[in-house]
């Protein structure tokens, strides 16, 4: 196999590799800002800048020349090279930082002339905290600067579209930005405009950045030049928590991280995941964060006279107990939901079959031709797999309403029929409806009594994506009943662990009072008189994983470790 | 080295009234270096014999460079049916540098000629030309070149018969000094931003649109008939032996008789200023000279002597032959001044690709422009020295390396006007 030596240590590699990667990949640290994982490599930065030399091979006795000590002669490339776009070769010496003054002093000169003209304004900066620029200065660069002129001056604030906003004096030219919508979006939008220190990304004249995947240019881009129009300073990087989490917008299982602060979701960056999203995704699922936070079912509530009023649980329970003993089971219509998860479709389904019911039903909700064949699927549901590998009765969108139409209490989990014109409003009219969802909507609205369940980033609860892959959330926001301190599956972020009595960071605010679905259909079953305990999701999904076939031996450990599991396809795409 | 200029009759642009015409170009001999190669394709002119026929010659790049032409063609894959192109550098940018302007407006049809010999020894069907935005006039003068070269069956489909294809195409710049550079002129006639690509991979191996291409200089190319005509043997035995040839000195500044002079290569410096150009204007001393265009470095007068225009004999004297296009300065010349201007340029040129060449040249600009207001400091010389280290070689092309050497080199040849121009730096003591 060939081998390479990086700061004297000795690496073997197969193939093809590019020497930055190939250090990234054994944990080993080059500072780089232009260079990407899934773009081309330009090599404009100049940060990666490392010292390259070859064993000087003897033809005529077929080996390495030797010197006195009996090492190799190595012979160093005149120039120092760029990590990014140089090809391994067997043999290869390559010193870094570590060992090399010469790249040490390339690192300091490359970082002094990029904040020659960067305008330093790191305290009101948005990318603050999280930005390479900052990080590999303090690192490596210089103790101070040597430029006394006055620095070139850009356009700040440019909105280069409804999304993405432009500040030209901090970039840095990297073109991550313009070869992202070059090879990866494919819509050429961006372009460096002008020259030299004048350089900026800009669009052409009287054209839009739209491109439905522009938000990821702003992750990519290595200072704050290119910000979020709606995530601008609205909240410093150290003072959220990080949670990894699952894409609900559509049904790719896009991997998420969601940024809490105070109980509230401030913004959903893409989580690399190569089967799936890789480092992207679309700008249309980072607005599910105001659905987290805004509108949402707090308490339940009795709608009296087209008015809600609150009530408590135990009142909710009572009165839908009370309304299916009324009509009997078998003239209740049960409808689990794609947009929800395994866990609380399994947990409603269960708890009707075992009251003699046939089952809870559910209906895709697919929008032809929203998909694009990369991380937008004409599926808007991130469960509509999960619902077939539990076996709910598929039905079609259209036959919803003569469902209901025979039913006298209808029972609804998370789908918002009369929103989606499945069903209109009048439909309802004289049916008692139960809506246990997240958000108040138009169902919400026609429903008679309303029970908040947890969104996605309040539970931890699997849902599987179209391509069959079954991914889980974990909780990232508080509810009334729920705790970072004492729920394990909550994320701890740095204020959380760190931080003193000065930083007032932890707060009641905002939390909602709502319950996990399964967790609230636990409650109803025991008050119908069976046990369906468990203490965590994490203990119904090992159930679930016992009682259905297709998913035995998964678990949640399971998913975390592997990034997500596909379950065999056939499970996936039955039809009704 | 003593080279026989005064009875050197010119080959590149001879004295002929109307040669620019095709018709005048065919009577005296035009196109019968193509014509001798076609007839022996499969004969004596077979195209590795071309290509080893230009090889031996010792031609010379005339764009800067000064790398083998003949082994630079031999760099070119064998084909494999897919395009392979030739792409005609007449970008002309460098300052000081305005010989190929001359081939352009009166012997278009000697580098046409060239370059269908180059696209026949490396079976190139496409020769593109590109040539200065800024040289309008010259760019139609080509076309129109191109176009009598086309209606006469030298260009097109069955070049007289042959069974081989070449086309032209004329392509004007839009004004960067940048694009000169030979990747990016590729990056810029395949219509993107002009941005130099890193190598590898070379252009042999993958050039425009991914495909083999050669970049040759127009003067390069304008040779090539010249050593098919008379061989290489007698190409070789041209000036310099190690850079043989005729080269078209560009002599500007403060000379009596400013002007593009065609002699063989390694003239003698002091010839060329004293009796081709005339002499320093106004019966002034000289004081220094950009021997091949502004990014080379400066030489001072008493570095010149018994220094001849060829390559090695200018390395020894400190310098490069680069385009050959030569700046004479007087003793009246504001050295500062012109540093000050050189860096200019090479600030507003910079493609801005890289970050050393695109905030060192702005730097390099500024601190040199405070000098030369009198407001500089000893200091800031230590400091433009440096900057140069902290640039050269670490960009992906050699703008950094043209920006950093003029500014290197002028201040260690010239450092005493430079601190004449500068205050004391004074440190208060503590």
């Amino acid at each position: 196999m060939a081998e390479i030596f990086i700061d004297n240590i000795r690496y073997e590699y197969e193939g093809n590799a590019k020497v930055l990667q190939f250090a990234l990949d054994q944990g080993l640290e080059i500072p780089f800002f232009c260079y990407h994982p899934s773009m081309s490599i330009p090599a404009n930065c100049r940060q990666c800048l490392v010292e390259v030399g070859m064993p000087v091979f003897n033809r005529e006795t077929n080996s390495y020349d030797l010197d006195d000590k009996g090492e190799r002669v190595i012979r160093f490339f005149p120039k120092l090279m760029t990590s990014c776009s140089l090809d391994a070769a067997d043999g290869m010496v390559v010193k870094t930082h570590v060992t090399s003054e010469l790249v040490r002093r390339a690192q300091k000169d490359t970082l002094e002339f990029i904040l020659v003209n960067h305008p330093l304004d790191c305290p009101i900066c948005d990318q603050a905290g999280e930005c390479p620029l900052q990080i590999q200065t303090y690192k490596y660069g210089p103790e101070g600067s040597r430029f006394e002129f006055k620095k070139v001056h850009k356009p700040k604030r440019i909105q280069l579209g409804p999304r993405v906003v432009l500040d030209a004096e901090r970039c840095i030219n990297c073109t991550r930005c313009v070869r992202f919508t070059q090879e990866i979006s494919k819509t050429d939008q961006l372009t460096i405009i002008s020259r030299g220190d004048k350089n900026y990304p800009a669009t052409a004249p009287d054209r839009v950045f739209d491109d439905p995947y522009s938000l990821n240019t702003v992750d990519i881009c290595p200072v704050g030049a290119l910000t979020a129009s709606d995530f601008r300073f609205r909240a410093r990087v150290w003072e959220m928590n990080q949670t990894p989490s699952i894409d609900i917008t559509g049904g790719k299982g896009t991997n998420v991280d969601l940024w809490v602060r105070n109980n509230q979701v401030l913004r959903i960056t893409p989580r690399f995941n190569g089967a799936v999203n890789d480092h992207w995704m679309p700008d249309a699922a980072r607005m599910a964060y105001m659905a987290f936070n805004d509108h949402r079912i707090s308490r339940a509530h009795l709608v009296i006279d087209s008015k809600p009023v609150l009530t408590s649980w135990t009142n909710a329970y009572e009165t839908v107990f009370e309304k299916v003993q009324q009509v009997g089971v078998k003239n209740v219509a049960v409808f689990g939901s794609p947009h929800t998860s395994i866990e609380d479709n399994y947990a409603l389904d269960k708890l009707f079959t075992n009251l003699g019911h046939s089952g809870a039903l559910f209906t895709t909700h697919l929008i032809e031709g929203s998909g694009d064949g990369f991380l937008l699927t004409d599926d808007q549901a991130p469960n509509t797999s999960g619902c077939r590998v539990l076996g709910l009765t598929e039905i079609k969108p259209n036959e919803v309403s003569k469902k209901i139409a025979k039913a006298d209490v209808v029972v609804i989990l998370q789908d918002d029929f009369v929103g989606r014109g499945l069903i209109a409003k009048d439909d309802l009219n004289g049916k008692y409806t139960v809506y246990l969802g997240t958000n108040l909507n138009d169902t919400a609205h026609a429903a008679d009594l309303l029970i908040p369940i947890t969104c996605v980033a309040e539970h931890a609860a699997s849902y599987v994506s179209v391509e069959g892959r079954i991914q889980r959330s974990l909780p990232a926001k508080e509810t009334v009943y729920s705790s970072r301190a004492t729920n394990t599956e909550m994320s701890v972020g740095r204020l959380d662990r760190f931080g003193t009595s000065f930083d007032n960071w932890v707060n009641d605010q905002n939390k909602v009072d709502c319950k996990p679905a399964w967790e609230i259909i636990a409650d109803l079953a025991s008050r119908f008189g069976f046990a369906m305990d468990f203490p965590t999701s994490r203990a119904l999904f090992d159930h679930i994983a016992s009682e259905i076939t297709s998913l035995s031996g998964i678990s949640y450990d399971k998913m975390d470790a592997e990034q997500g599991i596909v379950i065999s396809k056939e499970n996936v795409t039955t039809t009704a | 080295m003593s080279i026989d200029w005064k009875s050197y009759k010119p080959l590149l642009i001879p004295q002929i009234k109307g040669l620019q015409n095709l018709d005048v170009y065919e009577q005296h001999g035009g196109y019968g270096a193509l014509k001798k190669v076609l007839a022996e394709k499969s004969g004596a002119w077979t195209t590795d014999n071309v290509i080893n026929e230009v090889k031996n010659s010792g031609l010379r790049g005339r764009g800067g460079a000064g790398f083998n032409t003949g082994l630079k063609w031999s760099f070119m894959p064998k084909p494999d049916g897919g395009p392979r192109y030739i792409a005609a550098n007449g970008d002309e940018s460098e300052p000081g540098t305005f010989k190929d302007r001359q081939i352009f407006e009166y012997n278009p049809h000697l580098f046409i000629e060239g370059s269908i010999i180059a696209a026949y020894a490396m079976s190139v069907e496409t020769v593109y030309v590109y040539i200065r935005g800024e040289y309008r006039s010259w760019i139609n003068f080509m076309r129109k070149a191109v176009d009598d070269a086309y209606k006469k069956g030298y260009l097109g489909k069955n070049i007289l018969g042959s069974g081989i294809n070449v086309d032209m195409v004329v392509h004007s710049g839009a004004g960067a000094y940048i694009c000169g550079e030979e990747s990016s002129l590729m990056e810029s006639l395949e219509g993107k931003r002009g941005y130099p690509r890193i190598k590898p991979p070379f252009p042999a191996q993958r050039g425009l649109w991914g495909r083999p291409t050669t970049i040759n200089n127009i003067e390069s190319l304008a040779n090539v008939p010249l050593i098919i005509n008379n061989g290489a043997d007698w190409y070789k035995n041209i000036g310099a032996p190690t850079h043989p040839g005729p080269i078209l000195y560009g002599i500007s500044g403060h000379v009596n008789k400013p002007g593009v002079y065609e002699y063989p290569s390694g003239m003698l410096i002091t010839d060329l200023i004293y009796n081709v150009a005339g002499g320093i204007r106004n019966g002034k001393k000289l004081k220094a000279l950009i021997p091949g265009g502004s990014s080379t470095p400066i030489l001072r007068a008493d570095q010149i002597d018994g220094i001849g225009m060829d390559s090695d004999s200018l390395r020894t004297a400190g310098s490069m032959l680069g385009t050959a296009g030569m700046v004479i300065m007087d003793e009246d010349t504001d050295i500062v001044d012109v540093l000050w201007r050189i860096s200019h340029f090479y600030h507003h040129e910079s493609c801005g690709q890289c970050t050393p060449c695109r905030e060192g040249t702005g730097w390099l600009e500024k601190i040199l422009h405070k000098i030369n207001h009198g407001d500089g400091e000893m200091r800031d010389l230590d400091l433009l020295l440096d900057l140069c280290t902290q640039m050269e070689g670490r960009t992906v092309c050699a703008l950094a390396d043209a920006a950093a050497w003029p500014v290197r080199y002028t201040i260690t040849r010239f450092r005493d006007e430079f601190e004449a121009r500068c205050k004391n730096t004074v440190y208060a003591l503590s």
